[in-house]
């Protein structure tokens, strides 16, 4: 593993050469590792797809290479043990997106076969980023690939399910967007009102390490 | 207090929510923590206590009671005096009627203001529908019985010189080499450092965005990866943007650098669009 400051007192780790299925398991277990035991040092960490940010207390007497080789090695520690993937969760979509259609032609298939592909696998959430509860899904279906929109909508409604690029994912939030809307879901990725403490993280409907399937109404 | 008129923007502040990025939430706060935390101390609040960060001009909040209260910042036209602990009696309206240069002021009561707290902090964001949103006729309460007093024979409290800062002329802005620094030729990494940036009016909360020379980066997008306050972005167009409090966790742009986020970013942060900034690398 590589990792390369970033900042006063922080890392980060690169710990994938490509966002695969390696790299979400891989991932999965280092950010298990460190939301349990991690070093008292270790204040806040962000998983990427290959890379994962590590903040540090700086306020002993250990410089940051130190405390980064210290990490490095918990890490490589952890990061090869095998560890279950998350609960599967069945989403409704109605699939009536407004970019449903440039979905198949882009990819020279039927909004049907869309539906069809965009339904068929387990995904998995490799990570929440963007937005609050966004997840990023994969593997998105080799012919579902859409480039993202020239300029963003200034307004995607929460619910929305959508394609960018390699991704697919569903928007927790209203929010700014250039992804590919193809559905919508009544299910409600995020919600603060559920933050209670101290079991806050029921804010999130998905967390990293998860399963999503699409269920087409 | 009551807010009469929440002008170009006002909203609860404090110290942010870190700890909650890997699920996508911002950390949030003040925008110039160093403003926000000298209010707090001049009313001997916690340095992170919430307080209403106000954008450039244009709002009035009345006083509903005797308290006091302190408001530092961007230097204002104001009706009560600022960078001082400051008895407001009720009846009395705060009104920010011109800021003359930087862009947010923080209005600290004794005590601290009361509001929900959302993942630890009672930070405004909008786009995640985080805190409480304040709008003309919002009631605002202190949260402590604790009250402020002044030492016994002091006749006031002000803010040190050098806590008041000068918004208008920043220093060079340090920065770290980012992530992908190397991502960048030679010659684009000096123009990085030697230009002059100006910040776009296309800023608010979520980032700054900056216009000037192109940076071109090879490759110019990158597996999406975990992104710091105060990074500097450089997407396809070539133009920086700078992440801000409310600004994404993850990103795919390329960082060419970061700002130091305790000392410099809250500089960064008061700069006008319009105004230019000037880096420095950190050796």
């Amino acid at each position: 593993m590589k990792w390369r400051q970033y900042g006063r007192n922080a890392i980060l780790v690169k710990f994938a050469e490509s966002p695969d299925e390696w790299a979400f398991h891989k991932c999965r277990a280092m950010s298990r590792a460190l939301s349990q035991k991690a070093p008292a040092t270790v204040i806040e960490f962000v998983p990427g797809y290959t890379t994962m940010l590590i903040e540090f207390d700086l306020s002993g007497a250990d410089p940051l290479e130190k405390l980064a080789g210290e990490t490095i090695t918990f890490l490589e520690e952890h990061g090869r043990k095998k560890v279950p993937l998350g609960p599967l969760h069945k989403i409704p979509v109605k699939y009536d997106g407004p970019d449903l259609a440039r979905v198949a032609k882009h990819n020279g298939i039927s909004e049907e076969r869309v539906v069809k592909f965009h339904t068929a696998p387990v995904y998995k959430v490799h990570l929440l980023g963007f937005a609050p509860g966004f997840p990023y899904l994969g593997e998105l279906h080799h012919k579902l690939r859409t480039p993202r929109l020239d300029a963003p909508r200034p307004k995607v409604s929460a619910g929305s399910v959508a394609i960018g690029g390699e991704h697919t994912g569903v928007y927790p939030v209203d929010s700014p967007g250039g992804w590919n809307i193809i559905g919508r879901t009544n299910v409600k990725i995020f919600d603060p009102m559920r933050a209670v403490a101290p079991q806050e993280e029921d804010a999130f409907l998905l967390k990293p390490g998860d399963q999503v399937q699409f269920v087409s109404i | 207090m009551r807010v009469l008129d929440s002008g170009l923007g006002v909203s609860i502040q404090d110290r942010g929510r870190p700890g909650w990025r890997r699920f996508g939430v911002p950390i949030g706060g003040s925008m110039d923590p160093h403003a926000a935390s000298c209010a707090n101390r001049l009313l001997d609040n916690d340095p992170g206590a919430a307080l209403i960060e106000l954008l450039l001009q244009g709002s009035r909040l009345e006083m509903l009671q005797d308290a006091w209260i302190a408001l530092c910042g961007a230097p204002i036209e104001c009706s009560i005096p600022t960078w001082r602990a400051y008895p407001a009696q009720a009846g009395e309206v705060v009104s920010i009627k011109k800021c003359r240069s930087g862009m947010w002021s923080y209005l600290a009561v004794e005590g601290g203001f009361s509001a929900k707290p959302f993942f630890g902090s009672a930070s405004f964001y909008g786009r995640g529908n985080l805190g409480t949103r304040l709008s003309a006729g919002s009631l605002l309460e202190r949260n402590s019985s604790a009250r402020f007093h002044l030492a016994a024979g002091v006749s006031g409290r002000v803010a040190s010189w050098e806590d008041q800062r000068d918004y208008a002329s920043p220093p060079r802005i340090r920065v770290w080499p980012g992530p992908q620094w190397n991502d960048f030729s030679p010659a684009d990494r000096d123009t990085f450092l030697t230009a002059e940036w100006k910040i776009s009016p296309q800023s608010d909360r979520v980032g700054y965005r900056l216009e000037g020379p192109r940076l071109p980066a090879n490759p110019p997008e990158i597996v999406s990866e975990p992104v710091r306050l105060g990074s500097v972005q450089v997407p396809e167009n070539g133009q920086p943007i700078i992440t801000m409090r409310d600004g994404p966790t993850v990103g795919g742009y390329p960082k060419i650098a970061l700002i130091d986020e305790e000392h410099d970013l809250p500089w960064v942060a008061q700069a006008r669009p319009g105004e230019t900034i000037r880096f420095q690398l950190i050796s």
